[in-house]
């Protein structure tokens, strides 16, 4: 088993604390798209390094790929809902999505 | 080694920042760098076919998608951010760093050795084509998902309806 799995698991915790501090501190709506990637990034690594501390980085390639997949899937809808928000608010604020506001 | 913890350093900063440079082009392209040293991490780890995805996919197709974003929704009055969380980011990331390596090295450690687990069943295609046929199923689930969603976030409408 390879000894540097806790150094990955490390930086894998850094980039998901830069992940949700982008969420929680951005107005931004692209800001905070990125926010999300970097997240997933995360979780990518931490899944590849769990193949590695397991001996069967076969899986966690295929785990790995399908995760990508679903993650492209998920940019493609939300910069539509993005850009759908965009021409109907005229901002990429988030502040001004209050009409669902109780 | 060296150059594992240089590209995994490379990697929270380029990440880093993505978040804290104010132009999104310049953000996306940082998010971009990103993913080729997360790529060229999973090189190293052995992992070949999601270094391939990572880079083809995330740094390519995902980049695009933002750029297009950010080109079409360019407008003269920008998002005002917020400062202070921004000021206050460094102080924040080192508390966090201090308190995830000690966890990490301290805490993980206690733990009994992991059991090897099932070892490699087979080649990469062997795994992916045969044992996980039905993530496969899922995934062409997901893309149909995907494009019927994009279809009906730009339909326009017609004069009848």
């Amino acid at each position: 088993m390879n000894s540097t799995w806790f150094l990955y698991l490390g930086f894998s915790a850094a980039l998901l604390f830069v992940g949700i501090y982008c969420l929680l501190t951005m107005k931004n709506l692209i800001k905070l798209f990125i926010g999300i990637e970097i997240i997933a990034k995360a979780i990518s690594l931490a899944l590849v390094t769990s193949g590695l501390v397991r001996t069967n980085i076969a899986l966690a390639q295929a785990l790995t790929i399908t995760f990508i997949v679903v993650e492209v899937s998920m940019v493609a809808v939300a910069l539509a809902i993005i850009i759908n928000v965009y021409r109907h608010t005229g901002s990429l604020d988030i502040g001004k999505l209050t009409k669902l506001k109780g | 080694m060296i150059l594992q913890i240089f590209l995994l350093a490379g990697l929270v900063a380029l990440t880093i920042l993505a978040i804290l440079l104010r132009d999104l082009l310049k953000a996306a392209i940082s998010l971009a760098l990103a993913s080729i040293f997360l790529a060229m991490i999973f090189f190293r780890m052995n992992a070949p076919y999601v270094g391939v995805f990572e880079i083809s996919v995330v740094a390519g197709l995902i980049t695009v998608l933002f750029i297009t974003t950010i080109a079409l929704t360019r407008s003269p009055a920008d998002v005002k951010e917020n400062k202070l969380p921004l000021i206050i980011f460094p102080v924040f990331f080192a508390l966090f760093i201090v308190i995830d390596f000690i966890v990490m090295k301290n805490l993980l450690s206690q733990f009994p050795p992991l059991p090897a687990g099932t070892p490699n069943s087979g080649t990469f295609g062997q795994v992916f084509w045969n044992e996980r046929t039905f993530d496969l199923v899922g995934q062409i689930g997901v893309i149909f998902a995907g494009v019927f969603a994009v279809l009906a976030l730009f339909r326009t409408r017609d004069k009848n309806e």
